[in-house]
């Protein structure tokens, strides 16, 4: 479904991702895992269309993403929550639902599905999302995201500013997500345990090059990760 | 009382020179130095046209619509350079390009057009308002702004085009990710500044005339309005423009108009010492 090949990404002159390779297939999920720096979100960025890249291939569907703008690639059904969120802190929660259906009007479905994978955000129509807690605008930025039905679905950190118990119940919903089986999900973590729970397949990224790649589960045994990741000496 | 009714009139047309100014700037950080040239352009269109001949209300649909238009030329020239850069250097692109655009649009209508103005009023119809004798001119320009206004605001309330416009305000990445396109976004809404500013010359034809030098004088105007209003804020300038009509009007009439200006500029220098998010926004 996503190719990334050769990936190479730049601030100015310089490069932050050296040469990425990695794929995501339909229905699976997807981590790609690494510490802070390591050019998670850079990535993301860019298969969002945030980013230009400066050499290497994107492609969703067999379509070609490199030099397409952020709301177009939006529009082909490729979904991005980012780590800051970009909510609309100004407007309701009714309302930055509707937009993530923009520009067509939003099903009653996807309401009714969103309402069911988070409760909460149902209770909170008129509430401004500016207003709400770090947990609850999570929730409506992957709401958001997924109100127009994406095929892909990329999280960058989405346990960012979450207490430990709110990452869990964060996760849990992606898990439902992901059983629910209609969006293929791809999450950039430095948790890595809640990543490597939720993931089929994982990637290991340092300093802007993959480290190794696996199924979730071998990765959780190997002991370089544990190392680095697990806490696990 | 009548003076203050006046000056709701003018702070009306005052506001709907505004709306347009403050949200090109809410959606880009782009002052328009030449927002008040459209008007002046389309007054121009529209008394030549009814020069010769044509029905005033043939006249002045065909001006509005021309003022859209060069809205429009500009934004797909001078505008594209602007939106490519970021942050201060965006501003300053702005300022300068739109600056130059002004003076350019000034040069050539007062060149080809020194002393051709547009007057639209209708003197004889006349109505009793709070005991005032209210011409009827005034009351229909009056209309059509609150109509226009009123219509805006719920358009941009409502119409999923309209929520659009306002989350680019609120976090352009955001609007990106939900496939908001903000280019085209800016671009509608900088050839409906342009569409406002010309209807802003027809309901100013109704209440008094406009001519080719008017342009600066729209543009300033709209500018205070839109510093004091708070930039980028639609509801301020709805009500800064009416504040600011009336405090026009009773300083033109009892001081002169040379001092007006300098009263509206020192309005717009307190909004921005106390209050630099406008009226309607926090102390700082």
């Amino acid at each position: 479904m996503l190719r990334v090949e050769d990936l190479h990404v730049a601030y100015g002159e310089t490069e932050v991702v050296h040469g990425v390779t990695f794929r995501v297939d339909a229905g699976e999920a997807v981590a790609i895992i690494g510490s802070n720096g390591a050019g998670k979100t850079t990535v993301l960025r860019t298969v969002c269309g945030l980013l230009a890249a400066r050499s290497g291939r994107v492609e969703f569907e067999d379509v070609s993403l490199t030099g397409r703008s952020a709301d177009r690639i939006a529009r082909l059904g490729v979904a991005y929550v980012p780590a800051e969120r970009h909510l609309f802190p100004g407007m309701s929660v009714a309302i930055n639902l509707e937009l993530g259906a923009y520009p067509k009007k939003p099903d009653p479905e996807r309401f009714a599905y969103v309402y069911e994978l988070f409760p909460r955000l149902k209770d909170r129509l008129a509430q401004l999302a500016g207003t709400m807690s770090g947990g609850e605008q999570q929730m409506l930025a992957v709401g958001r995201a997924l109100m127009a039905g994406p095929k892909l679905l990329m999280l960058d950190e989405p346990t960012t500013g979450l207490a430990p118990i709110l990452a869990e119940e964060a996760y849990r919903a992606l898990a439902q997500l992901r059983d629910d089986g209609d969006v293929t999900v791809l999450v950039a973590e430095q948790q890595v345990p809640l990543a490597l729970e939720l993931a089929d397949r994982g990637y290991v990224l340092e300093d802007g090059r993959i480290q190794l790649e696996g199924r979730a589960d071998d990765l959780e045994h190997n002991p370089d990760v544990q190392r680095a990741y697990l806490g696990i000496a | 009382m009548a003076i203050v009714l006046d000056g709701i009139v003018f702070g009306l047309q005052l506001s709907l020179l505004a709306v347009g100014l403050t949200l090109i700037y809410g959606l880009g950080g782009v002052l328009n130095l030449a927002h008040g040239q459209f008007a002046a352009v389309a007054a121009i269109i529209g008394a030549v046209l009814v020069g010769r001949g044509h029905a005033p209300l043939v006249a002045v649909t065909l001006a509005v619509l021309a003022a859209g238009l060069l809205a429009l030329f500009i934004d797909r020239t001078l505008m594209r350079p602007v939106y490519k850069l970021t942050g201060e250097a965006r501003v300053l692109l702005s300022l300068l390009l739109t600056l130059g655009a002004a003076f350019l649009i000034d040069g050539l209508l007062i060149y080809y057009h020194p002393s051709t103005a547009l007057n639209l009023s209708v003197p004889r119809l006349g109505l009793d308002l709070f005991g005032v004798r209210m011409r009827g001119s005034s009351i229909a320009a009056s209309l059509v702004a609150i109509v226009v206004l009123v219509g805006l605001m719920l358009f941009l309330r409502y119409a999923r085009f309209g929520k659009a416009i306002r989350s680019i305000i609120q976090d352009e990445v955001g609007a990106q990710l939900c496939g908001i396109n903000p280019g085209r976004v800016r671009t509608v809404v900088f050839v409906l500044s342009g569409l406002l500013a010309g209807l802003v010359a027809a309901t100013q034809a109704m209440i008094s005339s406009v001519g080719s030098t008017d342009g600066l004088n729209f543009t300033i105007l709209a500018l205070i309005v839109t510093v004091v209003g708070g930039l980028g804020r639609v509801s301020g300038a709805l009500v800064a423009g009416l504040l600011l009509g009336i405090v026009y009007t009773l300083a033109s009439f009892h001081i002169g108009a040379f001092v007006t200006f300098v009263i509206l500029l020192l309005a717009a220098i307190a909004t921005i010492l106390v209050r630099p998010s406008g009226i309607l926004g926090k102390v700082s």
